[in-house]
């Protein structure tokens, strides 16, 4: 029953797939010794496919994961909603009611991809960002911990529908904050499917398989022995977790997106991190005995950094350990770790408090490295007390500028109306004219920069270019023709900034009371293709 | 630090505070009257560009820095205080800065350059030495790119 229904599903898919992006490319990297989900990978690479068919750094597993955030209300509603359909078919409505969802969501992946920051942009309230972020992570471990529990007493073919069904108990545990509390909903969640209902929502997949392919793709980012090691158990279904920790862990290695996310997330996402750690210990040393010796080094690193994490101070006991293991090592300070997992050289002391200190007195001595680089002049200086004298010259004598240039800007007399009048030719916002000749003369060498963008992307021009209107002659005549293949493949921009510019414009409004109404919108269009075309240079 | 840098790469500084900082500065000119000389308004211009700068500045970051966050935190709360009653307002400060000469004679680390720089970084208060050197760093980032950024406004507009 539990294959009918998911051929019947994978039909379902086939044959009503309009936002199919591409299945093949997120199947082969996705699942990379599972074939769990082949079949359900057009609805599934919603997120995935973004993150890995762009491939910037910064976007990828983060914008999936603000991604479930951001539309995170809608999304736990839409499991709801298809639950109270009957589970046992899978109702065309119900595939057409996701598929809006993911066409809401289709119209602005780009918009996500473009990066993190933007969405973080949006909540830059001091609080809202942490719990958001904070629930964005856990939300991330969710994820995680449903991969984890669900698969170990279903089967493979079951795997993917309980982690969806699994998704929907998790959704108020992850709100809630607590990775572990999802795990054990989900296991009651799990009898339930047992029972045989079968119906997953391709909503629910998605979502969790946008989680899922960003923990996977970054399983198969994370090169490392563990990573076979995962492999295998994810017919068991620990790759989820196995990938977080391994993160953690490894994270010194690469610029994994999860430990960037750790990084800034804050103490509640590195509570839930270690307790998966430790759960993930147990588990790990379970599966670890029939494992092979080639293993064996990366295990065992990976064992005495997961007891390193278990025990966060008992550094003393660990560091014998590590010096047992790997004797003459170098000193491993991971920076993106929230645990510092610190071996003690050979010949040095072992005492905590003592490692402790020499790891922060390194933390200090590579920031002062990094400040020396940016204050000028400071190449020659040694010394921690007089390089920060320098820095605090530097810093006041920066912010002395500012002032000193706000204040020329406020008694220049600016020439723009002249510029305008000799720029228009039409009516035209003349606000947006002075604005994109400033631009155009601030960002001077911006039409140069893409000789060889070849017009055949020019298709994509007419799609980007939806709200210049009508002051496109004027952004035409100031940015030259050659900028305009510049929108390839960069929609975005023109949405995007849409999202946060309008924050912009009622903080900055609001920052000094001015009562000026906020640009409409096609200014806002207009300005952001420049600003697209920026990006480019990025 | 690979990510640091990423993350304030300055390209993207760059175009994101000139498009705030312009808009706001656009604003503010529309605003202002055609007989534009005295003082006083002059001086309630330089203000207002001032904060759009900052304000610009702390949003083109977002609230991935403590700095940023600190600066935004801090605007709202001037404009929160601002619906203050003006009086009131300035024997507060009186009092405080009173209060302060008194901390100073006690505070003997007052010339310490740790605080020194938490003075200058915003936020810089609430953050240990290590965390504070990375803002510094990620400000210092953000400032010569401000400096810049208006500098090259300003030769255009005059």
């Amino acid at each position: 029953m539990g294959m009918g229904d998911k051929d019947k599903f994978e039909l379902e898919n086939k044959s009503e797939d309009p936002m199919n992006y591409s299945p093949d490319m997120s199947s082969d990297w996705r699942f990379g010794g599972s074939n769990l989900t082949n079949t359900s990978v057009g609805l599934i690479s919603v997120g995935n496919s973004m993150s890995v068919s762009k491939g910037d750094l910064v976007g990828s597993s983060c914008s999936s994961a603000s991604m479930v955030d951001s539309f995170g209300p809608t999304i736990w509603e839409h499991p709801t909603n298809s639950q109270s359909l009957s589970f046992c078919d899978i109702s065309v409505p119900n595939n057409s009611n996701t598929l809006s969802t993911l066409g809401m969501r289709k119209g602005t992946p780009a918009s996500w991809r473009s990066g993190i920051d933007r969405a973080l942009d949006m909540c830059w309230n001091p609080q809202n960002s942490m719990s958001k972020r904070a629930a964005r992570f856990s939300c991330f471990n969710g994820g995680n911990f449903n991969d984890m529990v669900n698969p170990f007493a279903v089967p493979e073919s079951m795997g993917l529908y309980s982690r969806g069904a699994g998704m929907m108990p998790g959704a108020q545990d992850i709100l809630a904050g607590n990775g572990m509390k999802s795990a054990s909903g989900v296991q009651s969640q799990k009898n339930e499917l047992n029972a045989g209902e079968a119906l997953k929502d391709a909503s629910l997949t998605v979502e969790h398989g946008a989680t899922d392919g960003s923990l996977l793709r970054n399983e198969r980012k994370s090169e490392s022995l563990v990573k076979s090691h995962d492999e295998a158990k994810q017919g068991v279904g620990n790759g989820g977790s196995g990938n977080e920790s391994d993160e953690a862990e490894f994270s010194g290695g690469g610029q994994e997106e999860p430990s960037m996310l750790e990084g800034p997330g804050g103490a509640p996402s590195t509570k839930g991190l270690g307790s998966k750690k430790r759960k993930r210990n147990g588990q790990d040393t379970d599966l670890d005995q029939p494992k092979g010796a080639s293993q064996h080094p990366g295990e065992s690193a990976k064992d005495n950094t997961e007891q390193k994490g278990d025990q966060n101070h008992s550094t003393g006991t660990n560091k014998a350990t590590g010096k047992h293991s790997k004797q003459g090592s170098q000193a491993s300070d991971q920076p993106k770790e929230e645990y510092i997992h610190v071996r003690a050289r050979r010949g040095q002391a072992t005492n905590s408090h003592s490692l402790a200190e020499r790891v922060r007195r390194e933390k200090i001595s590579e920031r002062m490295k990094f400040l020396q680089d940016l204050v000028p002049g400071c190449s020659k200086v040694t010394g921690k007390a007089v390089m920060l004298d320098e820095i605090i010259n530097y810093v006041q004598s920066l912010q002395r500028q500012v002032e000193f240039l706000s204040m020329k800007l406020a008694t220049v007399n600016p020439r723009l109306d002249f510029n305008i009048e000799g720029l228009l030719a039409k009516d035209v916002n003349p606000s947006v004219t002075c604005w994109s000749f400033i631009y155009a003369s601030i960002f001077p060498d911006m039409p140069m920069a893409y000789p060889s963008l070849h017009p055949s992307q020019q298709g994509l021009i007419q799609a980007g270019i939806p709200g210049m209107g009508s002051s496109s002659d004027v952004l035409r005549r100031t940015l030259s023709s050659q900028l305009t293949p510049l929108t390839v493949g960069f929609k975005e921009p023109t949405q995007l900034p849409n999202v946060w510019e309008d924050e912009l414009n009622n903080v900055v409004q609001m920052s000094y009371g001015t009562s000026a109404p906020p640009p409409p919108n096609s200014h806002d269009a207009d300005v952001s293709l420049p600003a697209g075309h920026m990006k480019v240079e990025l | 630090m690979n990510l640091q840098s990423s993350s304030s790469n300055p390209n993207f500084l760059k175009l994101r505070f000139t498009k705030g900082f312009l808009r706001a500065l656009m604003r503010i000119y529309r605003h202002r009257s055609k007989s534009s000389s005295s003082p006083r308004e002059i001086s309630q211009r330089y203000r207002r560009i001032k904060l759009a700068a900052d304000a610009s500045m702390a949003l083109a970051v977002g609230s991935r820095r403590l700095w940023s966050r600190a600066v935004l935190w801090r605007i709202r709360n001037q404009v929160r205080n601002r619906h203050v009653f003006v009086k009131r307002v300035s024997s507060h400060a009186i009092k405080k800065r009173a209060q302060k000469k008194k901390e100073e004679q006690y505070h003997l680390a007052y010339d310490d350059q740790e605080n020194k720089l938490r003075k200058l970084v915003p936020g810089g208060a609430a953050m240990d030495i290590c965390s504070l050197l990375d803002e510094a760093s990620h400000y210092i980032n953000c400032l010569t790119t401000q400096v810049k950024m208006m500098r090259r406004i300003a030769e255009i507009c005059s």
